[in-house]
């Protein structure tokens, strides 16, 4: 899980970048075209190998925002985390007393429906997939922090759940990747119905985002530094060095959006998600220390 | 978290009890208060848009709907035309009609926003050849830093979609049509019961409101037009602008929720206008509804009918091509409801 200087500074100026980026215009396109087909090229992955790697996202999103709001596990709350063959759910690695000791009844209501929509999520992706749903793999909510908070640049740990300014910044690494897989995962889906399903997913997931980075720029600059940290650490985990960028000021303009030149969301495939959940791991780390389950991890 | 330090005004203390809109809604109580629509106070044409929501998507076709639908008027503004005079349907929707449409939705916003923001809108070459006129939009006078700098940021996300989309459209690109920014917000203002006259550009907090008459149409725009677009690399690019377009979206309804008060509440009313016109899919703005979306926390898509009866400020089923924000109708091939 290195993180190269010249992979940071590529980042960081990326997010300095985009307002006063050049219109790529149609060579934009290309690029999307040529994404694309490259990751087509790669394997025949059908829309159930899809679903079943956004279901495992979504129980990372689930647990992380349950446990932050009520202490408990999503499977203590009644949603279901078993494989649709049977096989048993996997464990969650958290502290003790996860519950965020929320002071601000606004940011507390907002966990909350946040909470039930990625419970929503992974309730409507298990019953869409049915016998096909993939259990939930092993989580970790706490060495996980710590390593990329360590990769971040932000010190040796990072409590999620201190917090409301942690939440915050714990909520912010996942939601920009939420948006960019389900993005990355729309031009894979061959069914009408499930693109329809994934498209109005992504939107809720962006809905998440925009919120989470308003709330982090109106809590000041130490917040806004950190989430260009960890936009930066994304961005060079994946590969790029530049989709993404943190919450702050350009030039005038706010950076709520997590946006291209042209103003259209970041795009992921699989395998660079993969890469940032599993902070840089091959086959598994991080927030998923055993790897996805399913046929994508 | 202390955002009314930052926003003196955005005091999450503020009651927002007393507001018959801003009441919070439990969790628990959010699923029903999705499905259904919230306050209406205009008329019961949620349940007649919501049947047939999917109509376009699903192929099933246009009608005209019946004379009685017809004879049926809100009283929302615009101008209803007979049947009689209905064009006859496209045989097909291209994705450049579908991009063009949302490119009449991005000359809206991008000429709302730049205005508010810098006093002026599109340069003439964002704007086409022949573009139409842009009546109002004025410069706001900026009391928060962080405000300026929200809309100045969404400001440039709508000029860049402008741009993108034409350049992705080239010379089948349509110009801007007519714009109304003053007599639209004072009709609409009317039609939701919040007054006469409505000025999105009076002060900034009148801008969020202004703001969030536009952002969740383009989010339920875009979704719905994701399952007719053709081209792989049309629905990515189209995907993407539906996210950005929910990041706007979300950080309005969240500014929304923190400034609380009659802002709140007229913007709650503008969101029951838009669920009357455009098929219910809204959700009411409260600390607990940030997003707007189904039961199943999943987006709410529009037919481009029920995009083009919110746009246009009328509800009235039937053939509807012009009215609200574009007066003289949009520009392209989708301008007119078929229902």
């Amino acid at each position: 899980m290195e993180i190269t200087a010249n992979g940071m500074n590529m980042a960081t100026q990326g997010g300095l970048g985009r307002r006063a980026a050049i219109m790529l215009g149609g060579a934009a396109l290309a690029g999307l075209a040529v994404r694309r087909s490259a990751f087509a090229q790669s394997a025949t992955v059908t829309d159930a190998d899809i679903l079943n790697f956004a279901l495992n996202l979504e129980y990372l999103e689930a647990q992380f925002y349950t446990l932050a709001t009520t202490g408990k596990t999503i499977d203590q709350v009644g949603i279901g985390i078993t494989g649709g063959d049977g096989s048993a759910g996997g464990s969650v690695t958290v502290k003790s007393g996860a519950m965020v000791p929320f002071t601000t009844p606004l940011l507390q209501q907002y966990a909350m429906e946040t909470a039930m929509d990625e419970q929503n999520h992974v309730t409507f992706l298990r019953t869409a997939l049915a016998a096909n749903a993939v259990a939930m793999p092993n989580i970790d909510l706490m060495n996980s922090f710590n390593a990329l908070a360590q990769a971040a640049g932000l010190g040796s740990t990072f409590d999620p759940f201190a917090s409301e300014t942690n939440f915050l910044l714990g909520a912010f690494i996942f939601e920009d990747v939420g948006v960019t897989a389900y993005h990355g995962a729309a031009g894979l889906i061959s069914s009408k119905t499930y693109l329809d399903k994934a498209a109005g997913i992504l939107a809720v997931e962006a809905y998440h985002a925009g919120s989470i980075r308003t709330r982090i720029f109106a809590s000041g600059s130490a917040a806004q530094d950190a989430s260009a940290k960890i936009a930066a650490a994304r961005a060079s985990l994946d590969g790029t060095g530049n989709d993404d960028i943190g919450v702050g000021l350009s030039g005038g303009a706010a950076t709520i959006v997590d946006a291209d030149s042209n103003a259209i969301a970041f795009s992921r495939t699989t395998s660079q998600v993969l890469k940032i959940v599993y902070g840089g791991g091959a086959s598994g780390g991080a927030f998923f220390p055993n790897g996805l389950n399913g046929t994508i991890k | 978290m202390k955002m009314y330090k930052i926003f003196p005004r955005l005091n999450p203390n503020r009651p927002l009890a007393s507001f018959p809109l801003c009441k919070q809604v439990p969790l628990q109580q959010r699923k029903q208060a999705k499905g259904g629509t919230i306050v209406d106070p205009v008329h019961e044409f949620i349940a007649r848009k919501g049947v047939s929501r999917r109509r376009f998507l699903t192929g099933v076709g246009y009608s005209a709907g019946s004379a009685a639908a017809l004879a049926l008027a809100t009283g929302c503004g615009g101008s209803r035309t007979p049947a009689t005079t209905m064009p006859p349907p496209p045989a097909t929707i291209t994705d450049a009609d579908i991009l063009n449409f949302a490119l009449n939705l991005e000359y809206l916003e991008a000429e709302f926003y730049l205005r508010a923001a810098t006093g002026a809108g599109l340069s003439d070459t964002d704007a086409g050849s022949g573009a139409g006129a842009v009546t109002g939009g004025a410069q706001v006078t900026f009391a928060t830093p962080a405000i300026q700098q929200y809309a100045m940021e969404i400001a440039n996300d709508e000029l860049a979609h402008v741009r993108f989309l034409r350049s992705a459209l080239g010379s089948a690109a349509v110009s801007r049509p007519q714009i109304d920014l003053t007599n639209s917000f004072n009709a609409a203002a009317m039609a939701a019961g919040i007054g006469p006259m409505f000025n999105p550009f009076a002060d900034e907090n009148s801008l969020i409101v202004g703001a969030f008459t536009f952002e969740d149409v383009g989010v339920t725009a875009y979704h719905g037009a994701a399952g007719l677009l053709t081209n792989k690399t049309y629905l990515g690019a189209a995907a993407g602008i539906m996210a950005v377009e929910a990041y706007h979206a979300a950080e309005i309804r969240t500014l929304l929720a923190y400034i609380g008060g009659n802002y709140l509440t007229y913007a709650n009313q503008i969101s029951a206008l838009r669920a009357a016109a455009g098929g219910g899919n809204e959700v009411a703005v409260s600390g607990s509804t940030i997003v707007a979306a189904d039961s199943n926390s999943i987006a709410f898509d529009r037919t481009t009918d029920q995009v083009l009866h919110i746009v246009y400020l009328n509800a009235t089923s039937g053939v509807v091509k012009s009215g609200g924000f574009f007066p003289a109708g949009l520009n392209g091939t989708i301008t007119a409801t078929a229902s």
